[in-house]
């Protein structure tokens, strides 16, 4: 399933409560606040751990969220954009995350950049609904596959650093 | 709207949040890089833990082996100390040079570490097991407490002696630490036993009573014994109380004044082994000499000397065996003789077995056999084994002498070769003329032996049973009799050397007898074969009167008869001069043929004839046959002489009528008349058997009257009946007996008839 540190960090991410979509106006509000708190929390988990590896914001209305993740390889880093919308039948639906810049350069990505999550995140996620929010999107879904697929990428020699600081 | 406010403010947090810098911590992973690295580059020293997950540094390593050592009490095994600390055991010892470094009181050992206050610890431990046991050595300790024993000596025992621990080091063996009252304890057991000993006793069997170790037990004897010695500083000695030491002493000294001398076994008996040195030591004063048995003082030996002189002063002899002590054997006999005898006195003496004969003693001895070596001697003459021996010696003597040819060459040669040898040497003049001696010594030696060894092979003219016989006797009156059989062996070449020489003279003088007594014999013999060849005439002469037929029968008869004993005469005469020890007397005619056959050819020539007559038929052939014999034998017949016939006849007749006159025997009587009646009536001699007396009569009956013819007749018959043994012949001889006067005198009476008339 998932390996030990992931489900440690998992567990450290508080649940969310209310089972609401971005249609549902007052709920929703309510929903966005968890997962802004969730959020928080995570981010503050991830720095107390020397383990920021994001950075996001979203919209106004907090259906559209974007921003860079990145992964230190061989004392290098390597940042991508990432992006992703709030589904309608979301939280029943998992955010479908994406990197653009990969998109065409690894067989594990939809179109547009989507990355294709592990066979467990769905039944996991369907089994957690409403409990699972963003930030538990982030860390069970994008954290597994850049841990996987970068290294990888890096050694096929399909990513490269780019010298930039941020 | 305040729910959005709300939501505003929570991207601006969230924002925040993101943007806030991360804490700069270092992970587990940083870490073990940063120290990793700063180990590489040398800027930090540090020892891993065993499960690789800590650091220590060397400084609070080496504190923390000081804890340990401290909680365990003062010892820790490095072992141990690495398992608490958790780190290898190599950083240990690495690090043990600084731990040690200015401490002292710390000691590692056999991968221990051992500080001060441990050793104090067992230091109060030994004393306390010291006091208990009184003995203690550091062989036991290194076993209880596992440490080294030059640990425990130097670190442990000797710094604590006299301070922690009460006692005292072994001055022989510093391994060993007792104290005072053991071995007072000790001392007074020794005393004891020691005091208690009265004879020799082994060292082992001491020990074995008092229980104590050999080694205290020697280091402590000096200490206490003033009662006795030790043989030596092994387990084998033996103690020797002094008490003994002086008995013994006191014994050997008594026993050597009472007696002279001291013997080998007696003081082996009382224990001394080494008697030799014992005694020098013990008798240094005295003058001894040793033998083989024992010892005896120069008092001995000189009145062993005195005892020889005055058996040589007094002609006799002295037993040594009798005289030393009975415990001298036969060995030291001879060791005394060997340095008693002088020359002169061996010149003058015998040593038989442990007798010492004076040769005065002996001379007298064997005066006794001076009478049976004669007779033995003039014995081995008679029955010709000197003669033989004297030709066995010319037939031997010619090897002897080639030999000794030889010898003398050898000896040539060797001296020669000497004499070059000591040429060469130059100065060796003494050299050679000892060598020379020697040989010429060597050489007399062997001659001498040489000729022993030809007395063996010499003639026994006595025999070794018959001197010991009478040596037997003679010595048993002095009671010397176990001497007689070597006293033979010595006097039985004297006596034979003399027996031969006595046999010697007696053969030369029985040579020279001979010789006039085989020219006296020789004459007689002529004498009487001349006389009986005189006989043999006349009765020759006689026989022919007689008719014809008997005539035939008294030839052979006479043949028989005096013939025979001529020849036998003559051959015991030849026999005699050709050396030949056969006597003819009984022999037949074919023996007599026999020996002459063997006889040399011109003898054999003459002599054949003559036996041949006697058995033929004619007196004349045997005359002519003794004449040729008798010329061979030199010896010649007297011519016949008629006057002596008549006296020969004459006293024939005197002869048989004394013969009648004597004779009871009856048909003697006959015989004898009828004889003396032919030589009366026919003045001839007659020889001739009883059985020709019938013929003889009726020849005389014309000589006789008619009642002296029917008288003889008578007696005759009576004679023939009585000899046929019939049953009339006890009636014969009574009759016979009654005639007997009658007929010797009609012999008596007779008177030639032709006188008668005239």
């Amino acid at each position: 399933m998932v390996d030990e540190s992931t489900r440690k960090t998992l567990s450290s991410i508080p649940l969310l409560k209310t089972k609401a979509g971005p249609r549902d106006k007052e709920l929703w509000v309510q929903r966005l606040k968890e997962e802004y708190q969730s959020l928080i929390k995570y981010v503050q988990n991830n720095k107390d751990a020397d383990n920021d590896w994001f950075r996001l914001e979203s919209n106004k209305e907090g259906t559209r969220w974007f921003g860079k993740c990145w992964f230190i390889h061989d004392l290098l880093k390597y940042e991508f954009d990432v992006e992703f919308d709030i589904p309608v039948m979301y939280p029943s639906t998992a955010p479908e995350i994406a990197l653009p810049e990969l998109d065409g350069k690894t067989a594990k990505m939809y179109r547009g950049g989507k990355i294709c999550l592990s066979d467990h995140f769905k039944p996991l996620w369907a089994r957690n609904v409403p409990k699972f929010g963003i930030a538990h999107a982030m860390a069970l879904g994008l954290g597994p596959w850049l841990a996987v697929e970068i290294p990888d990428l890096i050694a096929k020699g399909v990513v490269t650093h780019k010298e930039k600081t941020g | 709207m305040a729910d959005w406010e709300e939501i505003k403010r929570l991207a601006a947090d969230f924002q925040k949040v993101q943007l806030s810098s991360t804490s700069q911590k270092l992970s587990e992973r940083n870490c073990i890089e940063i120290i990793n690295y700063l180990k590489e580059k040398k800027i930090i020293d540090l020892i891993f833990t065993v499960d690789g997950k800590e650091f220590l540094t060397p400084s609070h390593l080496i504190q923390d082996i000081k804890n340990e050592l401290f909680v365990s009490g003062g010892r820790i095994n490095l072992v141990e100390l690495a398992k608490n600390i958790g780190v290898d055991l190599a950083h240990i010892t690495a690090h043990l040079k600084d731990v040690l470094k200015g401490q002292k009181d710390l000691h590692s050992i056999l991968g221990q570490l051992i500080d001060s206050s441990y050793i104090t610890k067992i230091a109060g431990e030994i004393n306390e097991k010291l006091a208990q046991q009184g003995q203690i050595s550091i062989s036991d300790l290194t076993i209880q407490y596992d440490l080294s024993a030059e640990f425990l000596q130097q670190q442990v025992v000797e710094k604590h002696l006299g301070k922690i621990i009460h006692g005292k080091q072994d001055t022989n063996d510093p391994r060993v630490i007792f104290t005072e009252s053991f071995i007072a304890r000790c001392k007074a057991k020794i005393r004891g036993a020691l005091c208690g000993l009265t004879r020799p006793t082994p060292v082992a069997s001491i020990l074995n009573q008092i229980s104590l170790s050999e080694k205290l037990f020697f280091s402590l004897f000096d200490q206490t014994s003033m009662h006795g010695a030790l043989t030596s500083r092994v387990v084998g000695a033996q103690y020797i109380p002094n008490v003994y030491a002086r008995s013994q002493n006191e014994w050997v000294n008594n026993f050597y004044k009472q007696n002279d001398y001291l013997e080998y076994d007696a003081l082996a008996r009382l224990g001394i082994s080494d008697y030799k040195s014992f005694i020098k030591k013990q008798l240094s004063s005295e003058d001894l000499v040793f033998l083989n048995s024992c010892a005896a003082s120069k008092r001995v030996l000189e009145r062993a000397e005195a005892d020889i002189d005055e058996c040589i002063s007094s002609k006799s002899y002295l037993d040594l065996q009798s005289n030393l002590p009975s415990v001298f054997n036969d060995k030291d006999i001879r060791l005394i003789l060997d340095t008693v005898l002088t020359k002169q006195k061996q010149q003058q003496t015998i040593v038989i077995e442990n007798f010492i004969l004076s040769k005065a003693f002996i001379e007298n001895l064997s005066k006794n056999f001076d009478e049976l070596v004669k007779e033995k001697a003039k014995a081995v003459v008679e029955s010709g084994k000197y003669q033989q021996y004297q030709t066995d010696i010319q037939i031997s003597s010619s090897k002897p002498q080639k030999f000794e040819e030889v010898d003398e060459k050898v000896d040539k040669r060797e001296e020669r070769r000497k004499k070059a040898a000591g040429g060469k040497s130059g100065g060796g003049t003494q050299g050679r003329e000892t060598k020379t001696k020697s040989t010429k010594k060597a050489k007399k030696h062997v001659e001498e032996e040489f000729e022993t060894v030809e007395r063996r092979q010499q003639l026994q003219v006595v025999l070794s049973e018959d001197i010991a016989d009478l040596i037997q006797k003679e010595l048993e009156e002095d009671g010397l009799d176990e001497l007689s059989e070597p006293l033979t062996q010595y006097l039985l070449p004297q006596l034979n050397e003399k027996g031969l020489e006595i046999a010697g003279e007696i053969y030369a003088a029985t040579i020279a007898d001979r010789t006039a007594n085989r020219r006296q014999t020789h004459n007689e013999l002529q004498n009487k074969l001349n006389a009986l060849i005189g006989d043999v005439r006349l009765f020759e002469k006689g026989l022919k009167l007689l008719p014809e037929e008997l005539q035939g029968q008294l030839v052979k008869y006479l043949l028989k008869t005096l013939c025979t004993d001529i020849t036998t005469e003559i051959l015991n005469y030849v026999a005699a001069e050709q050396n030949l020890n056969t006597q003819t007397d009984n022999f037949t005619n074919e023996q007599r043929l026999k020996f002459v056959n063997e006889l040399p050819p011109d003898l054999k020539k003459s002599l054949l004839p003559l036996i041949k007559s006697l058995s033929g038929q004619s007196i004349d052939e045997f005359m002519a046959a003794v004449e040729e014999s008798l010329s061979v034998c030199s010896m010649i017949i007297k011519k016949i002489d008629k006057k002596k016939d008549r006296t020969i006849v004459l006293n024939h007749k005197h002869v048989l009528l004394e013969q009648l006159n004597k004779c009871d025997d009856l048909a003697l009587v006959l015989h004898l008349t009828t004889l003396i009646i032919f030589t009366t009536a026919t003045q001839c001699m007659l020889h001739a058997s009883g059985r020709h007396v019938a013929a003889i009569l009726s020849f005389l009956k014309q000589y006789l009257t008619d009642g002296q013819v029917a008288e003889l007749t008578s007696y005759h018959d009576f004679v023939t009946l009585m000899l046929s043994g019939g049953s009339e012949a006890e009636s014969a001889k009574e009759k016979l007996k009654e005639k007997i006067q009658t007929v010797k005198n009609i012999a008596n009476e007779f008177k030639k008839p032709g006188a008668e008339k005239s």
